[in-house]
C-alpha cells in the first residue's frame, strides 16, 4: 500500500461525499505557496521569477489556516519555493496536523537535516522529497553539483528519525528510463515510503525552454519506466493517473483538482498556468472559465501537459466515477507489474540523449558558446 | 493569457500537429520588455501593453490621468467589456497591500523593473558549467538571487 490505510480512507469517504452530494467541481488537495523563494535555482521551474519585494514575502499561519478552511480538502500540499525558507513553517505544519489534514511538505531537503527538529513524525505529515533523477541528473536538473547527496542525506535523517518521506521526480526531455528506474531502487533502498513521478510543465519563464517533453515523448517514456514493475516499488499516485502517463488510458484535465493559494490569492486556473487570481476559493470556482483550459480546449499553455496537478484528480474521479473505474482501479492496485515486451523492448533499446560526464548535457559546441551572463 | 506574439511558437507547433503526437513540446520565444513604455493611444494597445505587463516578471510602474505613480508587481488584470470596467492589480514595491489600478485611469506604463526572467537560458548555464568544470572547480552552481 502506497499511502496509509488511514489517508486512503479518508480520501475515499471525502470523494464519495462529494459525489453523493452531486457535487460536480470539487478539490483535491490544496496547494499551498507560503512563499516563492529557493535556496536552488533550477533549469526547469518557472516559480521563482519575482522581484525581491514579492520574494521577501511570507503567507501568515492564519492566511495559511484560512485557505485550508475555505477549500476544504483532505490533502495539503506545501510546495514553493521552498517551504523550509519560511520562518514559521513548523508553526503552520503542526496546525494542519491539529486539523487532521494530511500534509505533504514538498522540500529540495537541502535544510531538511538541520531543521528536522523542528518538527513531529505524525501519521498526516510527510515530507515529500524533490529528487529528480540519479546523483548526475538531479544534480544537472536543479543545477547545483552535490544537491542529490545533500537531498539523500536529508531523506535517510528523516527516514530515521520516523518522519514518513515520499519522493517527486520531474522528468524532461533527455530522461534515461534506465537510469530512472535505477532511481527507483535506491529511493526504495533508502526507505521512501512511496515515490511520485510527473513530466515537467512547459513554464514559460524556466531557464530550459528546450527541453520540455511533448505528449508523445512523454507516454513512450513512462510506459517505458513504468511497465514490468518491480515489486519493491510503491508509488503514491492514483494507479489510473499513472496508467495515462503510460498512454493507457485518456484523462481529461481537472484544473480545479489542485487550487492553489499564494500571496496573490486562488491562482486560476491550476497551480501551473497563471491567469489570474480570485480573492476568496468560491470566486475561484465561479469566476474561471473553466473550458477555456486542458489540452482538448486548444489552449498551447496547457497543449502538452500531463502533470499531476492537473491529471491525479481525473484519475481519482475515474476510479470513483463508476464501478468499472473502480474495478480496473482494483485490477491496477492488485496486478500492478504491468508486463510488456514492447516496452521492455523500448528500455533495452533506450539510447541516452548524451553521453557526457553529466548525462543529460553534452559538452558546447563552438555554435552554442553564448555570452549571456549567468549567475553560475 | 499570453498573447500571441508570445504564444507563436507554440501555437505554430499546434497548427501542424495533434497533441498526443508532439514529441518536444514548443517553449516561447523571449520578448525584451525590460524598459519598455508603450503606446497606449488606442484601446487595443492599452489592452496588449497591460496583457503584456501582467505577463513580465519584473516591475512596473504605472502612472495614473492625475499624475499618481503606482511602481510595483503587476500579479493580475481583469479584463472588462471597457476600460471602465478592467482593471490591473498591482503589490507596490514598497507595501504589502493590494492596488486595483481601472485601465481608463491609466496614462502611461512603464516596464522598470528588471525582467527576473530574463538572461538566464539553460544554454548560457551549460555553457559556464563547463568552464568552470575545465578550470577545476568542485561544487559548480547556480545560485539563486540574492535578496537584499
Ligand atoms: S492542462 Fe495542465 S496547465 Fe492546463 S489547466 Fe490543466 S493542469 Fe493546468
Amino acid at each position: 500500500m502506497a499511502v496509509p490505510v488511514s489517508q486512503a480512507w479518508t480520501v475515499a469517504t471525502y470523494v464519495l461525499k462529494q459525489k453523493l452530494t452531486g457535487r460536480k467541481k470539487y478539490p483535491l488537495v490544496l496547494m499551498l505557496e507560503p512563499l516563492f523563494r529557493c535556496n536552488l535555482a533550477c533549469a526547469g521551474c518557472g516559480k521563482i521569477q519575482y522581484p525581491a519585494h514579492i520574494l521577501k514575502q511570507d503567507l501568515s499561519p492564519e492566511d495559511c489556516f484560512n485557505a485550508v478552511e475555505e477549500c476544504g480538502t483532505p490533502m495539503v500540499a506545501i510546495p514553493g519555493g521552498e517551504p523550509l525558507l519560511h520562518p514559521q513553517m513548523p508553526e503552520i505544519v503542526a496546525g494542519l496536523v491539529a486539523r487532521k489534514k494530511y500534509v505533504y511538505m514538498c522540500t529540495n531537503a537541502l535544510l531538511l537535516k538541520e531543521k528536522l527538529h523542528l518538527f513531529k513524525p505524525s501519521k498526516y505529515l510527510s515530507f515529500s522529497v524533490h529528487v529528480d533523477g540519479q546523483r548526475e541528473h538531479h544534480d544537472f536538473s536543479v543545477c547545483r553539483e552535490g544537491g542529490y547527496d545533500i537531498a539523500m542525506e536529508g531523506v535517510r535523517a528523516a527516514v530515521e528519525a520516523g518522519f514518513r518521506v515520499t519522493t517527486n521526480t520531474t522528468l524532461f526531455d533527455g530522461a534515461d528510463p534506465n537510469s530512472v528506474r535505477a532511481h527507483f531502487d535506491e529511493l526504495m533502498t533508502a526507505g521512501v515510503e512511496s515515490m511520485m513521478v510527473s513530466p515537467g510543465y512547459t513554464y514559460d519563464k524556466a531557464p530550459d525552454q528546450k527541453h520540455f517533453l511533448g505528449r508523445a515523448r512523454s507516454k513512450k517514456l513512462f510506459r517505458s519506466i513504468l511497465s514490468n514493475r518491480k515489486k519493491t516499488w510503491r508509488f503514491n499516485a492514483s494507479p489510473i493517473f499513472m496508467e495515462f502517463l503510460m498512454g493507457k488510458k485518456d484523462l481529461k484535465c481537472t484544473p480545479w483538482g489542485m487550487p492553489t493559494f499564494s500571496i496573490f490569492g486562488w491562482q486560476k486556473p491550476c497551480y501551473l498556468l497563471q491567469d489570474g487570481y480570485a480573492d476568496s476559493f468560491k470566486e475561484l470556482m465561479e469566476t474561471t472559465e473553466w473550458s477555456n483550459y486542458g489540452t482538448e480546449s486548444g489552449n498551447p499553455q496547457c497543449a502538452n501537459c500531463m502533470v499531476h496537478s492537473g491529471y491525479e484528480a481525473s484519475g481519482v474521479n475515474y476510479t470513483f466515477g463508476s464501478l468499472k473505474g473502480l474495478m480496473q482501479t482494483a485490477k491496477a492496485i492488485f496486478f500492478s507489474k504491468y508486463e510488456d515486451d514492447g516496452a521492455m523492448k523500448l528500455l533495452n533499446e533506450w539510447k541516452p540523449a548524451h553521453s557526457a560526464p553529466l548525462v543529460q548535457i553534452a559538452s558546447p559546441t563552438a555554435a552554442e558558446k553564448s555570452s549571456e551572463l549567468q549567475g553560475v | 493569457m499570453a498573447t500571441e506574439t508570445q504564444e507563436s511558437a507554440k501555437l505554430a507547433q499546434l497548427a501542424h500537429e495533434n497533441p498526443d503526437e508532439i514529441e518536444v513540446a514548443a517553449g516561447r520565444e523571449r520578448e525584451v520588455l525590460e524598459g519598455w513604455v508603450p503606446d497606449l493611444a488606442s484601446e487595443a494597445e492599452v489592452r496588449e501593453a497591460l496583457e503584456k505587463a501582467f505577463d513580465y516578471r519584473g516591475d512596473v510602474t504605472i502612472t495614473r490621468k492625475d499624475g499618481s505613480k503606482v511602481e510595483g508587481y503587476l500579479f493580475d488584470r481583469r479584463s472588462g467589456a471597457s476600460l471602465n470596467d478592467s482593471f490591473v492589480r498591482v503589490i507596490p514595491s514598497a507595501t504589502r497591500e493590494k492596488v486595483n489600478v481601472a485601465y481608463a485611469d491609466i496614462a502611461a506604463l512603464a516596464f522598470t523593473g528588471r525582467d527576473t526572467a530574463a538572461g538566464k537560458t539553460f544554454e548560457a548555464w551549460v555553457n559556464k558549467y563547463w568552464e568552470k568544470k575545465a578550470a577545476g572547480e568542485k561544487n559548480i552552481q547556480i545560485e539563486p538571487e540574492k535578496l537584499d
